[in-house]
């Protein structure tokens, strides 16, 4: 049995199917009380009290593990929460009067919960703390089983309808073998968060999905974008993949140019399996992943500690940070991003940093100065997002002088990052030159330049098509940024999904890329195609590509290739 | 559980501006009942000039008081242990919860 759906990480997984259903939580009917024996439903809700503690304390203990002590504070406030006396007051006098567990939990923390979302944004999320516990309590009182994402046994297919980031940022990639959704697209943050992980996964499977049953043997293969059930000898073997053995040191085409072939990391647990791939260094640390889903924003320290990891993770590698890429798509509530009718065309990136939010670009600077100065950080470069002015650089530069002062005058330790330039916009590729003349290097990001070059909505499937960078017009705005780095003695990079294409690695070099960055899980298959590749014939090749007036004619120049 | 109260006695209180940046929300406002959960007083907090006064062994009513940064608050104890919860429950409120960054500009 075949089922087809988006290939998103394009590795294949054989494993044990497990369901993972957070919100399947309905309440039987209400008996009348008199047919209620309150004295179990009490001890019935204490039972569910006990195992909803016990999870809690795990969860903060992984937490604090994996993230931090900070953020497992949230935890704390959980089991607070828990055995808060005005809900379990309430709770027990419901279940005195002969109602059941089940409904006395729900009717009052659904008036708890009412009453957090009817306040302010910061409130509104307690409301999501309480839910939260409210399910737990209710899994464990309808005795719904339930699937501790982070403690997944190993050889684990993992299905869903859908997965949230946060679902997802839990896995573990050594038991989760694979995952197939049947909601989800392929740029949707879940999908790239299992990419950034190398875990297998098959996205908007639909329906069909939920005729797998709970323990069956399942093959997810992420290039076909198939899930198997039962697969045959035949069709195991057949899997796709892009896996190609893995590469430690950095490659060289066949006539000897080093093409330096690096991860984007989106958050620490993508560490490991950077380094595991072969990946030299990062050429795109998203910083904002240390903003995301928490109360506050990270100090000094934190950033510090979180950049000189990755740092440590890559010693003889180059780390390129980019600075707080927010607004867009990516809310951070704590900050009161004002709401914006075009988020992508509003306030966002290097904007903010030197507008509204320059404290927090001032504290992550100094971060970075001094991560600098660190024991591995000589390879160090530092980044702007969404670039469209020859002034917003100018400003970035004397404010990353300014901060440098400033720890000088402290007798802080600090050296200066490499400094360079995101180019997604036609703007910064118009200026490419002249921002190459002030800068160590420009870095394509191919996402954002093809959906501001093709004026497309990239979370919009009725122009996907549009969504291409292989349109000439983004492909010869890549041309144009290439040629003003070389001009101009600074390297030029290319982070974004094109990066990560085999099939485009060729092009890419033709094209005259330094680095490219992408998802750790395609770095040993586009280094195996940079071995491949010859300079001379690369030339041609985007030559050719560079030639054409339609997007059609791209394709098949590369048809041929 | 049954918690045995003290004999009733005067109660003290305490006015507090609230320091850290997220008020009495997230991680403060949990060490707040926490730490107000190991004395025996029996101790209320509340807006300095309202009468929302709850008690503090509620975590539920503690963060509903939706108290920010910068607001007075009077804390009150009645009980044996009264002033050492006071201290404890002012300092927690009066130490920033971050290292805070100087703005330079």
């Amino acid at each position: 049995m075949k089922r087809s759906g988006i290939g998103s990480t394009p590795l294949s997984g054989v494993g044990t199917a497990r369901w993972y259903r957070p919100s399947d939580l309905t309440l039987p009917e209400q008996p009348d009380p008199s047919a209620v024996d309150s004295d179990a439903e009490q001890a019935r809700f204490e039972d569910a009290q006990a195992t909803a503690r016990q999870q809690i304390e795990q969860a903060r203990q992984q937490a604090a593990e994996r993230v931090g002590e900070d953020e497992a504070a949230v935890f704390e406030a959980h089991l607070q929460f828990l055995d808060d006396p005005q809900l379990v007051d309430d709770i027990e006098s419901a279940i005195g009067e002969g109602t059941p567990a089940e409904h006395a939990v729900d009717d009052r923390f659904g008036e708890a919960i009412a009453q957090f979302e009817g306040m302010d944004g910061r409130m509104a999320e307690r409301a999501d703390d309480l839910r939260d516990i409210r399910d737990r309590l209710l899994r464990s009182l309808l005795a719904v089983e339930t699937v501790d994402l982070s403690a997944l046994p190993a050889g684990t297919i993992l299905l869903a309808e859908r997965l949230t980031p946060s679902d997802t940022a839990e896995l573990d990639p050594d038991s989760v073998a694979g995952i197939a959704t049947v909601t989800g697209g392929r740029t949707s943050h879940a999908a790239i968060i299992a990419r950034s992980l190398a875990i297998p996964a098959v996205v908007g499977v639909g329906e069909e999905l939920t005729e797998i049953e709970e323990g069956a043997d399942v093959l997810v293969d992420g290039e076909a974008g198939t899930v198997v059930v039962d697969p045959d000898e035949d069709e195991r073997a057949a899997a796709g993949g892009v896996d190609a053995p893995v590469v430690e040191e950095t490659v060289s085409t066949a006539d000897g140019v080093e093409i330096e072939v690096a991860a984007n990391i989106g958050g620490e647990a993508e560490l490991d399996p950077a380094v595991a791939r072969g990946a030299d260094g990062i050429g795109l640390f998203r910083s904002e992943f240390l903003f995301l889903d928490r109360e506050s924003p990270p100090d000094e320290a934190e950033q510090y500690d979180a950049i000189t990891t990755a740092l440590a993770a890559f010693p003889d590698d180059r780390v390129v940070v980019r600075t707080l890429d927010i607004g867009g798509d990516k809310a951070v509530p704590y900050l009161d991003l004002p709401e914006e009718t075009n988020p992508f065309l509003g306030q966002r990136g290097i904007r903010l940093s030197l507008g509204a939010h320059s404290d927090l670009f001032e504290t992550q600077l100094r971060a970075l100065l001094r991560a600098a100065a660190s024991e591995h950080g000589d390879d160090l470069a530092v980044m702007f997002p969404m670039a469209t002015q020859i002034e917003e650089v100018a400003a970035a530069i004397e404010r990353v002088e300014s901060v440098a002062a400033d720890l000088d005058g402290e007798g802080v330790d600090y050296a200066m990052p490499e400094l360079g330039v995101m180019i997604e916009t036609p703007a910064a590729a118009f200026l490419a030159d002249s921002l190459a003349e002030r800068l160590d290097f420009l870095s394509i990001g191919t996402n954002d330049l093809t959906q501001y070059v093709m004026a497309v909505d990239r979370e919009n499937d009725a122009v996907a098509d549009y969504h291409d960078p292989l349109h000439p017009a983004v492909l010869r705005a890549i041309d144009r940024t290439v040629s003003a780095a070389d001009g101009n003695d600074a390297w030029v990079g290319m982070c974004g999904e094109m990066a990560g294409d085999p099939d485009l690695t060729a092009l890419l070099v033709g094209l005259g890329l330094d680095e490219l960055s992408m998802s750790a899980v395609t770095v040993p298959a586009v280094k195996q195609q940079v071995q491949e590749t010859a300079t001379s014939a690369a030339r041609d090749l985007a030559d050719d590509a560079l030639a054409c007036e339609t997007r059609a004619e791209v394709l098949d120049v590369l048809d041929e290739s | 559980m049954v918690i045995a109260h003290p004999p009733k006695q005067e109660a003290m209180e305490r006015i507090v501006k609230v320091v850290p940046d997220a008020g009495l929300h997230a991680r403060p406002a949990s060490q707040f009942v926490q730490t107000a959960n190991r004395f025996d007083s029996e101790i209320t907090v509340g807006r300095a000039d309202g009468d929302d006064a709850v008690g503090a062994n509620s975590m539920l009513a503690v963060t509903g008081l939706n108290i920010e940064h910068g607001e007075s608050v009077r804390i009150t104890a009645e009980g044996d242990d009264a002033e050492a919860a006071l201290d404890e429950l002012e300092a927690l409120l009066t130490t920033p919860v971050e290292d805070e960054e100087e703005d330079s500009e």
